[in-house]
């Protein structure tokens, strides 16, 4: 055996050692955000960016100038707490039923016979002339619109009466959640508006794929058969295998390993379901700085267990710290569960029991 | 070799068959995990119904004490009361069970319940309990307050900061008081007092008349003194004043001297402060028991605005030694001075917080005014404010919040008081009868 073949051996099983065991040291992967951007072509970037028809600029009244020693001055009204505010749920009323007006079939012909009057051309301006400016703000207050809809704390579509359905569903108002920030922003901070006043709307994103899934039930079933063969009772592993489907307690650990792994994005949804209602705006610094991780068992319609939640590690913080994150934890388990949060029923056995690590290092005051 | 080889290749494959079939039943194996790193900001929703009035003479406590309440949670930014006209369920007796669905059903995250009497010898009782209405339990135990029919404000900050304290695990501070220079008049003939109020501005006493100039008023440690400077006797002098009984002594600093920008030590028997002689300002120590005194500093530069940290060991102060004013750091003995801050612009009036992990000062840049937090090694500033004139800040007992002074431009302008939370939220005014500047908060009363 030559130097080549010896050095090419030694190079392929290296390589292949680390194919295998690299993963054991893989370090965790670097946060990173993704950002959406939209491809737009140069004569939609043209349009963008040209300035104003001169006609168009010829109809806008000049702005009065600010002045430049109220704009230092906040008026009481801008600093109000927050609560004075917010729409008190008493107030907000049911979004009104919006009759969809019948759609003439012949267009509005326009009136003939009469007159139009056509303005002479405007004389030229004197030098000395300065338009009226135009007032910024109206002369009567206005009433506060009714929302939209209804303030909840989870956002829904209004739903609709389907024939089809045995059972009807119970008619559901279009709700959505109060503004919410996940980031403070100061009075110093606070800088004039500099971004682009318009933009194309961005291309809708193309219609998602349905990713092809095993059939878990069916695959469940088989693996029961098998097991119960070895038994020789068919009827004892059908029980079992019905029975451990409707009680999530009973033989977790074993059935847990069957189901089918939840997606990245199924894992996603459900992130993104809890963070909607993880409110840290009322926790302590030292409480901002504690992570917690919160275990939670869940039923098969999505919603926890409300007295299976419990705190089973926390990190950076003190015992009272702990106890206020966790709270929070809690809360926002119990409130966007309530409705079930959307998992694949298929896929119970791998989310029946969640760990949930809450870290609010990105949330702190910076 | 070639055996060799392929024999080693065996045993890698024979090896990591285990490890790979490992790695896949752990990611299979146990609970699903996910982690939460994103959350929202937003005042978490409560519910205070009227408590229940427990005898005739308890009525009228009964919707005040839980409006004051209502307030104090509110006004922190943190909180957002649910209407009275939303609840769902009467609280009709204070040990009744709650109806938790129906408190859920109207969003409110916790509830406040109370019950107040008068008893035998007319003192009133009042009685709460908090729950977290979405895990269906009480937060900590009840607790009852007892005091005078005419102290009801005080219970309602008490069961404000309990609550406060409860849901969000900061230290209270609702039952305080704020000393204050009252102002009146048009500005070239401002008449000034030193006034004494609730944090919330309820409360209203005042400590001097407006017969001559008086500033800088400061809270002792235990909260029964006043510091202040006055032009009584025509140069600015330092007095110390009793609160309760507004007993004056004007503290012995060297003759012909202007002394002034005083401030408590920590353990409430010492002062720093300023005194300028010669052209030239420095900082000096005062016993207040012996009058004796000792220089800090002795730079041909302006030291002023000195402030102790809570452990009374160091001083951050204002100095121009370097061309323009900026924040230092010393031992409280004196000795050399660190300097803290180094951005753009001009620092002043640093105090530090009663937790110790901050600065607030007041900046100037630009042509504005801002108040700012900062570390104690001058790292990690953030501008909190900024307005025609921003200054002054002194900082809740809990060092969570700022009060500070916002002057108004022009003839007209008046001076306010304005309270912002640390994270630079919850910016408002501070109700007062008349001007008001130079706040210093007190310590939470016993």
């Amino acid at each position: 055996m030559n130097t080549g073949q010896l050095i090419s051996g030694l190079a392929h099983v290296g390589l292949i050692s680390v194919a295998i065991f690299g993963g054991a040291f893989r370090a965790e992967p670097l946060p990173f955000q993704v950002t959406e951007v939209t491809a737009i072509s140069a004569e939609d970037y043209a349009a963008l960016v040209a300035p104003p028809e001169p006609d168009a600029l010829a109809t806008i009244a000049t702005p009065e100038a600010p002045d430049a020693g109220s704009a230092d001055v906040p008026t009481p009204t801008q600093d109000a707490a927050p609560s004075s505010g917010q729409p008190a749920l008493s107030d907000i009323a049911p979004p009104e039923e919006v009759t969809e007006p019948l759609i003439d079939p012949q267009p509005p012909q326009p009136p003939e016979d009469v007159a139009v009057l056509v303005p002479e051309a405007a004389p030229d301006p004197a030098p000395d002339s300065v338009p009226e400016p135009a007032p910024r703000v109206a002369p009567e207050p206005v009433a506060q619109p009714e929302p939209d809809v209804e303030i909840d704390d989870v956002d829904r579509q209004a739903s609709e009466a389907d024939a089809t359905a045995e059972t009807p569903a119970p008619d559901e108002p279009e709700t959505a959640r109060e503004a919410a920030a996940s980031r403070i922003v100061t009075e110093a901070e606070r800088a004039e508006a500099a971004a682009p006043s318009q933009s194309i709307r961005p291309k809708p994103r193309p219609a998602a794929q349905p990713e092809a899934e095993p059939e878990p039930q069916e695959t469940q079933t088989a693996e029961a058969s098998e097991t119960s063969s070895e038994t020789g009772s068919v009827d004892a592993a059908l029980t079992e295998a019905l029975g451990g489907a409707t009680e999530p307690a009973a033989g977790q650990d074993s059935r847990a390993a069957q189901g089918p792994p939840l997606t990245a994005g199924e894992k996603d949804g459900l992130r993104v379901a809890v963070q909607e209602c993880w409110n840290v705006g009322a926790l302590s610094s030292d409480a901002l700085s504690t992570t917690v991780v919160v275990a939670v068992s869940m039923q098969e319609d999505g919603r926890p267990v409300t007295n299976s939640i419990e705190m089973i590690d926390a990190t950076g913080g003190t015992v009272a710290s702990a106890r206020q994150a966790f709270e929070a934890a809690r809360r926002a388990i119990i409130r966007c569960g309530a409705r079930g949060f959307d998992l694949p029923v298929e896929k119970y056995a791998s989310w029946r029991d969640i760990e949930m690590t809450f870290n609010p290092e990105r949330m702190r005051i910076k | 070799m070639t055996n060799v080889i392929l024999s080693l290749l065996t045993v890698l494959m024979i090896f990591s068959a285990p490890v790979l079939a490992a790695q896949e039943q752990g990611e299979r194996d146990g609970p699903l995990r996910i982690e939460i790193t994103e959350g929202v900001i937003e005042p978490l929703p409560y519910a205070v119904p009227d408590l229940v009035a427990e005898t005739e003479l308890a009525v009228e406590h009964a919707s005040n004490i839980a409006r004051v309440i209502a307030a104090d949670l509110s006004g922190t930014g943190l909180f957002r009361e649910i209407p009275r006209e939303a609840h769902i369920s009467r609280v009709t007796s204070f040990a009744s069970p709650v109806q938790f669905a129906d408190w859920r059903a109207v969003n409110a995250q916790a509830l406040i319940t109370g019950g107040v009497s008068v008893d035998d010898s007319g003192n009133l009782v009042v009685r709460f309990r908090l729950f977290d209405v979405f895990a269906g339990q009480e937060m900590g135990q009840g607790l009852q307050l007892v005091g005078t029919t005419t102290s009801w404000r005080r219970i309602a900050h008490k069961m404000a900061d309990q609550v406060y304290s409860r849901l969000t695990g900061e230290a209270p501070y609702f039952d305080s008081r704020v000393v204050f220079v009252s102002e009146t008049g048009p500005k070239d003939a401002r008449q000034k007092r030193i006034g004494v109020m609730d944090y919330d501005g309820a409360g209203v006493s005042y400590l001097t008349d407006a017969s001559s100039i008086v500033l800088a008023p400061r809270f002792s440690p235990g909260g029964d003194r006043v510091l202040y400077t006055s032009y009584a006797s025509g140069f600015p002098k330092i007095y110390v004043l009793d609160v309760a009984s507004a007993a004056r002594q004007e503290l012995q600093t060297q003759a012909g001297t202007m002394s002034f920008a005083p401030r408590f030590a920590p353990d409430g028997r010492t002062i720093v402060y300023s005194l300028a002689t010669g052209g030239n300002t420095d900082l000096y120590s005062l016993e207040i028991a012996t009058g004796q005194s000792r220089r800090l500093t002795s730079a041909p530069s302006i030291e002023t605005a000195p402030s102790f940290s809570p452990d009374g060991s160091q001083i951050v102060f204002e100095s121009d030694r370097s061309g323009s004013p900026q924040l230092y750091i010393m031992p409280a003995t004196g000795g050399e001075a660190q300097r803290i801050s180094f951005g753009q612009g001009r620092y002043g009036t640093p105090v530090w917080s009663p937790r110790g992990d901050l600065i607030a000062f007041t900046k100037q840049s630009k042509g504005r005014f801002h108040i700012g937090v900062m570390r104690t090694n001058g790292q990690e500033e953030r501008l909190l404010t900024a307005s025609f004139l921003d200054e002054g800040p002194t900082w809740a007992p809990n060092g969570r919040v700022i009060m500070f002074t916002r002057e108004t431009q022009g003839e007209t302008g008046e001076a306010s008081l304005y309270s912002v939370d640390i994270t630079g939220r919850n910016l408002k005014k501070v109700p007062t009868q008349t001007g008001a500047s130079d706040p210093s908060w007190s310590p939470l009363l016993n």
